[in-house]
């Protein structure tokens, strides 16, 4: 199956935040009790009931009035190196056929590793403060959704098309096309997700570099990841292994041997 | 009847098992990360046992600290001191846990270089499982996730080296052969004894010391 | 709207000017995307740098209450264009189309020559007598015109000699406007004056709610007008309405001055129909108007017979003596400000509240809620126990000294009723119910249905003059239906008992009957219009979907679409044609009346603007309470003297009894304030503050400073002030922003304060209302209040 994607483009997005609250609606998630904080912006971050929210940036730009201000989506990327994935221990979250990264509640066990280890910081997680029982949330792109052939609810209520879902590919034209239109008012628009993380399957088109729209410049899967799934893991269960067999071999030799001593005794 | 010397007092043994159970516990909710474990680790009351044993498992060996400090200075004393008989102990090791060949160790004392190998360890990871350990509980909002992150590399390599010297320690004490001649050394964690024949053979030097008491 | 939504994607130029459409008409600006997506370019005016700024191509500051000097310069800009370079302009629209080349009494004077105000002005009245703002008329009746444009009566010479006093520099000075912004702005909308190109003008509440509001619209409309964009596919002026169905509550009459369908409200002196009927009906000799208001007779007597059936005969004049009379100025007398002055005096009992939260949204809250206090009942028909229907417990009162009797009917939501929305593309469209009311909630329809069926009731008991009552048709089935009141409201042919067709069929001698004339056709034998889902979009594609819904009126997508073409029939713009005179026939939407094009048949044919007796589109505007052209006036509060003249504000605006004891001063309240919606809240805030998914969205009332006034104040961003005006204060978070900058003003440094009004007492969130600082004074034609331009001050909490 060819795999999907959301392309987010920001010069098209009003943030009227349309796509937070449907999300909500769509996944029945709580409203949050927030405050403002001399914003337009809130909730302040994504969290277990809040799998996407808009960024709001004011920066000094040429452009008549002098200012410009930003919207961006904040969401799961669905990575195609997603480290969530690399690094969840139950097999809990993974890719769906479609390219975007799922999970199974079930199967959490709330470790947390996901939201640690995510470079984009999404996975969030709730339970008791005392039990430490607890399990994550995030975007998994209205999987239930687009496998059905609809779009991610998000996507359905975006009022200007800043928002568009379909074949990656495609997707990755369209946005490479959008960055050649803007080039010339703004020489720093990007495609951000082409190419970051084996690439995203929630693609920006940005006007302005993506650290000025709070994201991060060549997102990576975390050492730290590496060197735990794919070394230490690894080796854990190569020595438990070799410490088994050894274990094995050693109880095999020493009871032969005693048996032999025994025997030797009593013949004696 | 058969002659049995005293070996463990009963503090010491209450410690021993509160502080095994902890471990087990703890090895049996950390394996989740490794082992797959589907549903049975569902809705993470792993995490809430793991935490709990922990926290035993931190205070058992600290609390008999305490309430047996002779003893365990003493045995930490021990744990420490290295010398020449446990180079010796090295160099017969090989013949006499495979050969079976018991004339090759030289007699040892109440803990031998294997025991003491077994302690050191613990005294040496038992710190990174506590620090990281605290660190993911209670500091990982507060710290940048590149500490949490190494914290759960530690936090393993730790647990890789201890559960692996875990299995040694049980295969030794329970299952090699030689472990169950005379008696075997099980019941020194059971009922705190273990029989002349034992204490002679396995531990020479210590049946030595306390027979001319 | 002269124009529907789906046109503003034909658009060359879009001016958000007075509105905040990325705000407040989210889904609209989907189709501002779509023409700037086509090169259309985005501009957007505004005292602050707004959600819809961001998106413009060019954005340009303006002091709140400044529009008409804006306007007023770009028109000037376009004539001194005109001048010099006509080829740039469709010159045959503004000679055949506007009354441009009529001339004008020449005892008219106006504001160059008065000092800002026009000839005849009765300042103690606050009114203007408006014979002299007059057509000179020939021999036989009809308006005399100079087509050269040269006769110094001529609406065009008066006109430019009126603007002529707006310069650039001017207009700098008056608005804060940066002036190379401002000429980039000229420059760029003047531009659809071109043959074949189009521009839009989009307004909301910023444009409206001023003492000068209506002068507002008028200048957008004669701006528009020399740039030939009325009547044009991707022109049009767009009155963007703030709910989905305001457009059907103003076509239905819920205003002071008005019948249904836009017919005059009866006052004193119309003792019979016929005198009614004679102030009201307008009469032309000129042959080549159609004069579509001399109707006006047929459709006042249907909707008398709607109203009161057979009870309306000819011997009673249709049962005209029924209907309540108005003993002057109806806006002055019974619009908001008034109807809360009369509360406050104790005239007024009782209030019904259908949908409405005054005690957030009226001026002057404070006032307002007080004003309540002294109500004998209050009936609250909503979904929440909203802040007026809880006024009498309101922070700070004590309800044992409140006596009013509190009714709260809980009412059913729009998916929880059947019926019509008519939005503000003109269309009337059915929607169904998907859910049931819950508990005891009714739909309004229901509602009022029981209500007029109990006071019948009690009528029937006698009384005083029961015939107005006992007399009414009250007919909508049981329980009421939306349909059959649907029926009642396109009107029928009393003598065979069915469906009228359209207006066309009504008549003034009692066999039709029509509830609102403008609606007639949406339902008539062929079925019920306003169900229809046909999204063909034929013939010509430019966004009519003619056959999805129905539109007033006769299904015209776009109003006066006759001057979208020449004079033989061919559009202007032929990509985007409206409609097109071919093989003898029009093509493409309804046209404003069928009449040929004037060179196919120079006698048939009627001039474009039907609804005008003079057949043409007015620059000179002689049908307003405040002036024949717009002309700047400060709002009643303001930080400077008028730069343009010495009149401060306008001599005929409306004036609530109390507001000129409490009218603040630049010296005490030195900033500029101005409120405005979110995207995240709907209006006074039960329909939003009661969700806690939009609640968590904007949970808090906060003003918006510019830095420097922060730094100036000592205001941290997220901390706290207190802001007031003369008639209130409250404390609320600060939002420090770039995206508000002090402006020059006159050589003076101006800051404004920007701040939505979405808060009060009830709901999940709760805040201040920003309508308690606002004043009780209105615009001199529909008395809407001045929410848009006040003095306040602003320090650290």
């Amino acid at each position: 199956m060819a795999e999907k994607a959301i392309l987010f483009d920001s010069t098209k997005c009003t943030a009227c935040r349309g796509c937070m609250v449907a999300c909500k609606q769509w996944w029945g998630l709580e409203g949050e009790k927030t405050q403002n904080f001399g914003s337009y912006e809130n909730p302040p971050d994504l969290t277990y009931n809040t799998w996407i929210k808009m960024k709001f940036t004011e920066i000094e730009s040429k452009r008549t009035g002098g200012v410009d201000w930003l919207f961006t989506r904040r969401s799961c990327m669905h990575c195609t190196d997603a480290a969530c994935v690399k690094v969840c221990p139950s097999g809990a979250l993974y890719h769906a056929p479609l390219g975007n990264v799922a999970y199974n509640n079930d199967l959490c066990t709330g470790c947390g590793y996901c939201a640690e280890f995510c470079p984009f910081n999404v996975p969030k997680l709730q339970g008791g403060a005392a039990t430490v029982i607890r399990k994550m949330n995030k975007c998994i792109m209205c999987i239930d959704r687009i496998s059905n052939n609809q779009e991610p609810s998000c996507v359905k209520t975006c009022p200007t098309d800043a928002l568009v879902f379909g074949a990656r590919q495609n997707l990755v034209n369209t946005g490479k096309e959008r960055v050649q239109e803007l080039k010339s008012t703004y020489p720093n628009a990007y495609l951000y997700g082409e190419k970051e993380l084996g690439g995203l399957h929630v693609m920006y088109v940005l006007t302005q570099l993506p650290q000025v729209h709070a994201l991060p410049t060549n997102p990576e899967v975390p050492v730290t990841a590496i060197a735990w799934k794919d070394v230490l893991k690894p080796a854990g269960y190569a020595l438990a292994g070799l410490a088994v067999i050894g274990l094995g071999l050693n109880y095999l030799a020493a009871r032969a041997n005693a048996n032999a001593k025994a025997e030797s005794k009593s013949k004696h | 009847m058969e002659q049995r010397v005293q070996k463990y007092t009963k503090v010491a043994r209450i410690f021993h098992w509160v502080h095994t159970a902890a471990f087990i516990l703890l090895v049996i909710t950390g394996i989740f990360l490794y082992v797959n474990a589907g549903l049975v680790a569902q809705d993470s009351w792993s995490r809430l046992v793991h935490r709990i044993a922990a926290v035993i498992f931190v205070l058992a060996p600290l609390m008999q600290l305490i309430a047996n400090t002779r003893t365990a200075t003493a045995s930490l004393k021990t744990a420490l001191t290295w010398g020449k008989d446990d180079l010796d102990w090295v160099m017969a090791m090989p013949r006499y846990y495979f050969l079976v060949d018991e004339e090759s160790m030289p007699p040892q004392d109440e803990m031998n270089t294997g025991q003491k190998l077994w302690y050191f360890i613990l005294l040496v990871f038992s710190p990174i499982f506590v620090i990281t350990g605290i660190l993911m509980w209670f500091f990982k909002d507060i710290l940048p996730s590149g500490v949490f992150q190494w914290s759960i590399f530690f936090h393993d390599v730790a647990f890789i080296v201890v559960f692996l010297m875990f299995l040694v320690h049980v295969y030794l004490g329970v299952i090699h052969p030689l472990m169950r001649q005379h008696g075997g050394s099980f019941s020194a964690m059971v009922d705190g004894t273990v029989t002349e024949d034992y204490a002679k053979s396995h531990h020479g030097k210590w049946y030595q010391r306390i027979a001319k008491k | 709207m002269t124009n529907g939504w789906n046109d503003i994607a034909n658009s060359d130029c879009i001016l958000v000017i007075g509105a905040n459409c990325a705000e407040n008409h989210p889904a609209a600006f989907g189709h501002i995307m779509t023409a700037k997506a086509r090169g259309a370019k985005l501009i957007s005016v505004d005292p602050r740098f707004t959600r819809t700024s961001a998106k413009a191509d060019i954005y340009a500051p303006l002091r709140s209450g400044t529009d008409i000097a804006f306007i007023n310069g770009m028109i000037k800009y376009v004539i001194d264009d005109i001048e010099r370079n006509p080829s740039n302009y469709i010159m045959t629209y503004i000679l055949e189309y506007t009354n441009a080349p009529f001339l004008i009494n020449p005892d008219f004077k106006g504001p160059a020559e008065l000092d800002g105000i026009f000839s005849g002005l009765n300042a103690d009245a606050r009114s203007y007598n408006t014979a002299t703002w007059q057509y000179q008329l020939d021999e036989n009746g009809v308006p005399k015109r100079d087509k050269t444009l040269k006769d110094p009566n001529c609406v065009f010479q008066l006109m430019k000699k009126h603007l002529s006093r707006y310069d650039v520099d001017k207009v700098s000075k008056i608005t804060g406007t940066p002036k190379d912004v401002y000429l980039e702005i000229c420059k760029t909308f003047a531009a659809t004056g071109k043959t074949g190109k189009a521009g839009n003008i989009l307004y909301a509440m910023g444009t409206t709610q001023h003492t000068h509001g209506t002068q507002n619209i008028r200048a957008y409309a004669i701006l528009s007008l020399l740039l030939a964009n009325i009547g044009v596919s991707g022109g049009g002026i767009y009155a963007m309405r703030g709910e989905h169905n305001v457009q059907g509550s103003t076509d239905m009459a819920l205003l002071a001055h008005i019948l249904p369908g836009y017919l005059g409200i009866v006052i004193n002196k119309d003792v019979t129909l016929q005198d009614y009927l004679k102030r009201l009906t307008p009469t032309t000799k000129d042959p080549l108007s159609a004069n579509w208001w001399g109707n006006y007779p047929k459709y006042v007597v249907s909707l008398l017979k709607a109203w009161y059936g057979n009870g309306a005969t000819k011997d009673n004049d249709f049962g005209f003596g029924y209907l309540p009379k108005v003993s002057g100025n109806a806006t002055a007398l019974h619009s908001w400000i008034p109807l809360f002055e009369a509360m406050n005096k104790g005239t007024i009992k009782g209030l019904f509240c259908f949908g409405q939260n005054p005690a957030v949204g009226g001026p002057n809250s404070n006032l307002e809620r007080g004003a309540m206090d002294k109500l004998e009942w209050l009936v609250v028909a909503d979904l929440w126990e909203t802040e007026t229907a809880a006024f009498w417990k309101r922070p700070g009162t004590n309800p044992v000294n409140i006596k009013t009797e509190v009714f709260v009917l809980p009412a059913a939501c729009h998916y929880e009723k059947e019926g019509t929305v008519s939005n503000s593309s003109r269309w009337v469209q059915w929607r169904y119910k998907a859910a049931n009311p819950p508990g005891e909630a009714m739909a309004d329809l229901e509602i009022i249905d029981e209500l007029g069926r109990k006071i019948k009731e009690v009528y029937k008991s006698g009384g005083k003059y029961t015939d107005p009552i006992l007399k009414m048709t009250w007919d909508n089935g049981h329980p009421a239906s939306s349909d059959k009141v649907l029926r009642e409201i396109n009107g029928h042919d009393l003598t065979t008992g069915k469906l009228v067709t359209n207006f066309v069929s009504l008549k003034d001698d009692g066999t039709t009957s029509c509830g609102e004339w403008v609606y007639c056709g949406c339902y008539n034998e062929e079925g019920n219009f306003t169900k229809r889902r046909d999204l063909n979009d034929t013939p010509y594609k430019i966004g009519l979907y003619s056959k999805w819904t129905w539109c007033w009126p006769l299904n015209r997508r776009v109003v006066y679409n006759r001057a979208s073409v020449d004079l033989n029939g061919e559009p202007w713009d032929k990509e985007h044609p409206v409609i097109w005179w071919k093989d003898g026939k029009w093509t493409g939407d309804v046209p404003d009346g069928g009449f040929p094009p004037m060179s196919v048949d120079p006698k048939a044919t009627r001039l474009p603007f039907i609804m005008r007796n003079e057949g043409v589109a007015r620059l000179f505007g002689m049908g307003l309470a405040d002036g024949p052209f717009p002309e700047h006036y400060e709002p009643w509060e303001s930080p400077v003297k008028n730069p343009m003249s010495g009149t401060q504000i306008n001599p005929t605006c409306i004036i609530g009894a109390s507001a000129p004891g409490q009218r603040g001063t630049s010296d005490k309240y030195p900033y500029v304030a101005t409120t405005y919606r979110l995207v995240e809240h709907w209006q006074t805030g039960p329909m939003s503050r009661n969700l806690s998914w939009l609640c968590e969205l904007q949970p808090d009332m906060f003003v918006e400073i510019s830095e420097e006034l922060a730094k100036e104040k000592g205001v941290a961003n997220g901390g706290k002030v207190i802001v007031e005006s003369a008639r209130g204060q409250f404390e609320a978070i600060a939002l420090v922003t770039k995206r508000l900058k002090p402006m020059n003003v006159d050589g003076k440094v101006i800051h404004e304060i920007g701040m939505p009004w979405h808060w009060g007492y009830s709901g999940l969130v709760t805040g201040p209302s920003a309508n308690v600082l606002t004043p009780h004074v209105g615009d001199a034609n529909t008395a809407i209040p001045e929410y848009k331009a006040f003095l306040c001050n602003l320090k650290k909490a």
